[in-house]
């Protein structure tokens, strides 16, 4: 569905951000793509997305693909149009909006508007908190709220494939956990496509089919979640676990630092 | 008697604050959506009059479709100016932006002037000099029309940002653009949109200064004052702007009637109205920097 190949950009014609970075969404799956900060996520869903001139990114090579059209040179209205949508990082919902606008505003690439009053209820039917308060003002939404609120204007336009930027970004842990549970009953009860990038990597491994481990701008490791997860770096570095599968005690960290295997 | 004079006052005030308003609106929309603070905003308002000028008095076409040639002529050289000078200013220094809507604005008078001329017109209107008699109070048609049309102008612009498809977005690019485009919206058509809304507001605030005085290429000056009345509303929202435009006018017509020519002690006040609607606006911003209804950025990260 959703191809990119050996994709290379550059900010500011300078700083090589993604060093050639392969990945793949197959339809009605979640695919996650984890790393620590800096590690080009947002990178990549921004050149997706044809965000470039307002960041000064470049795509200097490689294709980004989906449904067999090559998006290199696409306007993000474009690709929007294509059936693509993102839930940026750090929601940015319209804040002195209502939330019923909000909607309105995300459902703007509908071609049939008749088809706008279902979508609105069946987003409302995974988010009821918002069914409630459509009038008011989206600002004053706490930030889960704000966080449903980005994927529900999302997911109104019924979008092919919905990235999501860090959607647990700064949230308090029980909202996170009720966010993804929300996240993979739409991918589950909808079959919507769902390219994930996350920090989180425990949060997404549970719900994603497949991930990417992003480091420095390049692909270090890929696999079914199942295999990310079994591995033993992934586990150290990424979930925080010890080797017998427990909660990792600093008290017993050696003083020695491990390496990654990928590195050597 | 008193209060006769006072209702004629407000009168004359609210039909010149709806020619501020109108102007304001166009200015807080073009600054909300595409950044730019139009310093142009009073020409494109003189340009509107001088185009209804020409189709009514010098082709002596009807005068309904002299207006709605102006407006919609108006509006396309609003829509010409976004594509052909600032669609390429968006997000530039606003320095850069305000010295070319100033170069911009004294291009549009010398070319009015190089078609027109300099002098002064009257536009032949079918409003001029006939007046409504309501008891003993006398009603200028040509200011009554303008207040009519404003509200229902307000009225229309109010239901087409709360309701329309087109007008909630264009709220949501003014707020956010990047995000607007992430939903499928085309920021630069959008602000084409922001310009010819902007200009053919502005025209129609042109045609109705015109039939309250002259048409000349100095009518322009109105915009400065027009720019007081958004900046005092808060730059914000349109509403902020109608009341701005408002308090403008009414505060200066009461400054009309009641100082200028005004003689004390030897010194005169001369003709204060234009210093009133400034004194107000200096005196608002000292106790709300943001405007009337202008907030604080807040952002929450």
């Amino acid at each position: 569905m959703l191809k990119v190949t050996n994709l290379e950009t550059t900010y500011n014609d300078i700083i090589l951000a993604l060093k050639g970075i392969s990945i793949e969404v197959s339809p009605e799956k979640i695919v996650a793509i984890l790393g620590a900060n800096g590690a080009g996520k947002t990178t990549t869903i921004n050149a997706i997305s044809g965000i470039r001139k307002t960041i000064n990114l470049e795509v200097e090579d490689g294709t980004i693909e989906f449904d067999g059209e090559i998006l290199n040179d696409k306007e993000p209205y474009e690709i929007v149009t294509r059936g693509i949508l993102q839930v940026p990082e750090g929601r940015r919902i319209f804040a002195e909006l209502t939330i019923a606008e909000n909607l309105m505003i995300g459902a703007y690439s509908l071609q049939n508007r008749g088809h706008f009053q279902t979508n609105k209820e069946m987003v409302f039917n995974y988010f009821p908190i918002l069914s409630e308060r459509t009038r008011q003002l989206a600002g004053y939404l706490s930030g889960g709220e704000q966080q449903m609120l980005a994927i529900a204007r999302a997911l109104v336009a019924n979008p092919k494939l919905i990235m999501m930027d860090e959607p647990s970004l700064g949230l308090a842990p029980m909202i996170v956990q009720e966010i993804f549970e929300i996240i993979r009953r739409i991918n589950h009860e909808r079959d919507m496509t769902i390219l994930l990038v996350e920090q989180n990597a425990h949060m997404a491994l549970a719900i994603a089919h497949y991930g990417y481990i992003l480091e420095n701008g390049r692909v270090v490791m890929e696999g079914s979640s199942k295999k990310l997860r079994q591995d033993k770096d992934i586990r150290e570095f990424y979930l925080g676990l010890s080797e017998s599968g427990g909660r990792k005690s600093f008290r017993e960290v050696k003083h020695y630092k491990r390496r990654k295997r990928w590195l050597s | 008697m008193i209060m006769e004079k006072i209702i004629d006052i407000i009168f004359s005030g609210l039909s010149m604050g709806a020619i501020y308003a109108l102007v304001a609106l166009g200015f807080v929309l073009i600054f909300k959506s595409t950044g730019i603070l139009n310093f142009a905003q009073g020409e494109l308002c003189m340009v509107g009059a001088f185009i209804c000028y020409y189709f009514a008095t010098l082709l002596n076409v009807p005068y309904l479709i002299s207006i709605l040639m102006a407006i919609a002529l108006g509006a396309m050289l609003g829509a010409l100016i976004d594509v052909l000078i600032f669609r390429r200013l968006v997000g530039e220094p606003i320095y850069a932006t305000i010295m070319v809507t100033i170069g911009l604005a004294s291009i549009l008078v010398a070319l009015t002037g190089l078609i027109w001329g300099h002098d002064t017109y009257s536009i032949r209107s079918p409003f001029i000099g006939k007046t409504i008699v309501a008891g003993k109070m006398v009603f200028a048609q040509a200011s009554l029309a303008t207040i009519v049309v404003s509200i229902v102008l307000f009225i229309l612009f109010i239901v087409f940002f709360n309701r329309s498809l087109l007008g909630v977005a264009l709220k949501g690019t003014a707020e956010d653009s990047d995000t607007a485009g992430l939903m499928g919206i085309n920021v630069k058509k959008m602000h084409m949109l922001a310009w010819t809304i902007g200009a053919l507001v502005a025209g129609v605030a042109g045609i109705f200064l015109a039939e309250q005085s002259f048409v000349h290429t100095g009518m322009s000056h109105t915009g400065i004052k027009a720019m007081s009345a958004a900046i005092l509303g808060g730059m914000e929202s349109l509403g902020g702007a109608i009341i701005g435009g408002i308090i403008v006018g009414v505060v200066e017509s009461f400054a009309a009637s009641y100082l200028s020519g005004l003689e004390m002690g030897g010194f005169h006040f001369g003709d204060i109205k234009d210093v009133a609607a400034f004194a107000i606006m200096i005196l608002v911003l000292m106790i709300r920097p943001h405007g009337i209804f202008g907030k604080k950025e807040v952002e929450r990260v």
